[in-house]
């Protein structure tokens, strides 16, 4: 009893903090900025940057060395786990053939692509509060505040997330910020690598980003049963592999040593998310 | 006589016109090579048009289609440059004939890995949105657009005798020759360059019984 009360306050406590950090962030203009209105983005853009790249000295940042020391550049993650990670590696890779890809090939048949992408943009959507937190803990309140703009528009106007009305309307675009990013953003190194069975490569700065996260997630700050927790997850696991059937196949397929393949192909993808900022 | 004036005008006149078709076919060739967001743009144009053809997506036309993608790709990199990088110091040590069958093997791995993918590619919109240009490198960052997602892809280019050619891609930031580059590694530290060897044609093998 003591401890179902001390769940529930809680939990009213984190929720509370969420909003009010929504709110503040809120509070921060975001409109009036440079977004180009989304018709005419990509012939804007396509001027606009490739006229400043010209000659803004900013973005000429990479410099000769760069080119050629960048093969050179062997910080290979470490992987003291690597029997283990191996063996999960191999689990995951037979978890998709027998079971995922099967399972998502009939699923495509059901659905449409178009109800896929919906699919895909309301487990999408739920992730915008946790993105809001971290762009406001790496200190850029602006990426935040459109975060929660996303939010509240996408939720309400989007018909809860099903369709991504602030992108395709405004041109508001998610940063994708996530709460590994924020620790790599004070200085967190990615630790070694981990590759769990059912979620599929990280690494530990980026496991312990995925635990932040899910604090975040409003199936998780609404107590659901964990049963709900897990179909939830195991439908937008369906989903997404519906949408990209074939890419891991190719990928796999087409590498020597695909652990080692795809293990980089992490490492690289993560280091460029958090550059990006 | 005057029939052989006019044979010997022609005579005359023949190196004149070549040289005048030379030139201009040099000079649109020097115009376009300048800029490699337009060069790049000309050759994803073309694969593009091959992709999209309703004609060659006839199943009978199955092994033109791919022929055509093949060429159109084959112009686009520098293949050579690639292999020679993934390899990184490997490919000191190599006789030069190791190195050209090698550049053999990796140029057939990259055409299963992107051709397959470029493949399933049928109506997808590509955007082009930055070019840094830097002496005779430059990098263009595109995306395409797939299933309702932008998908970054940034090409690295080398001039080669007024042609920009491909030399890397980064597709969501991960460099194609900076993981096989850690692929081939992986595999040459416990079997070397001839268990690599093996290991490509064994691959390249498979998947060929298997389309």
């Amino acid at each position: 009893m003591v401890l179902k009360l001390c769940k529930v306050i809680r939990l009213l406590g984190l929720s509370a903090g969420v909003i009010c950090l929504l709110l503040l962030t809120a509070s921060f203009s975001w409109a009036g900025d440079d977004n180009q209105p989304p018709g005419d983005r990509q012939v804007e853009v396509y001027e606009i940057q490739a006229e400043e790249s010209l000659t803004d000295p900013e973005d000429n940042a990479w410099e000769e060395e760069d080119w050629d020391e960048e093969w050179e550049d062997s910080s290979t993650i470490a992987d003291p786990l690597e029997p283990l990670n191996r063996f999960f590696f191999h689990f995951n890779d037979k978890l998709y053939f027998w079971v995922l890809k099967p399972v998502a090939t009939v699923y495509s048949g059901f659905f449409p692509e178009e109800l896929q992408i919906a699919f895909r943009n309301f487990f999408d959507n739920l992730r915008t509060p946790a993105r809001a937190v971290n762009s406001l803990l790496q200190g850029n309140a602006r990426d935040s505040s459109e975060e929660v703009a996303r939010f509240a528009l996408n939720s309400t106007l989007g018909i809860f997330g099903f369709g991504d009305f602030a992108r395709d309307i405004l041109g508001l675009r998610s940063s994708y910020e996530d709460f590994g990013q924020t620790l790599a953003y004070y200085g967190a190194g990615g630790g070694f690598y981990i590759n769990w069975p059912f979620l599929g490569p990280s690494n530990f700065r980026d496991s312990l980003g995925m635990l932040g996260d899910a604090y975040l997630h409003p199936i998780i700050l609404l107590d659901a049963d964990w049963g709900v927790v897990i179909g939830a997850w195991t439908f937008e696991k369906v989903n997404y592999t519906a949408l990209t059937l074939g890419d891991y196949e190719l990928f796999t397929e087409t590498a020597l040593d695909p652990y080692a393949a795809v293990k980089d192909a992490y490492q690289q993808y993560r280091n460029g998310l958090i550059e990006n900022r | 006589m005057c029939k052989y004036f006019l044979q010997n005008k022609s005579v005359f006149l023949l190196p004149l016109v070549i040289l005048i078709v030379f030139n201009l076919n040099s000079g649109a060739f020097a115009s376009a090579s300048k800029d490699p967001m337009e060069q790049l743009q000309q050759s994803v144009d073309e694969i593009l048009q091959i992709l999209q053809s309703d004609e060659l997506k006839r199943p009978e036309k199955k092994d033109e289609r791919k022929q055509l993608i093949l060429n159109a790709v084959n112009k686009m990199f520098n293949f050579r440059e690639m292999a020679r990088s993934s390899l990184g110091q490997s490919w000191n040590t190599l006789k030069p004939e190791e190195q050209d069958e090698f550049v053999g093997l990796f140029t057939s791995l990259v055409e299963q890995r992107y051709i397959g993918k470029i493949d399933s590619y049928t109506d997808q919109k590509v955007i082009y949105t930055k070019k840094l240009v830097k002496g005779s490198k430059a990098m263009i960052y595109t995306a395409i657009v797939d299933k309702d997602l932008e998908i970054p892809i940034i090409y690295r280019l080398e001039e080669n005798d007024g042609k920009w050619l491909i030399y890397d891609l980064k597709i969501e930031n991960v460099s194609l020759i900076v993981n096989y580059r850690r692929d081939f590694d992986s595999i040459i530290r416990k079997e070397q360059f001839a268990g690599l060897v093996e290991k490509i044609t064994k691959q390249l093998e498979k998947t060929e019984t298997s389309n």
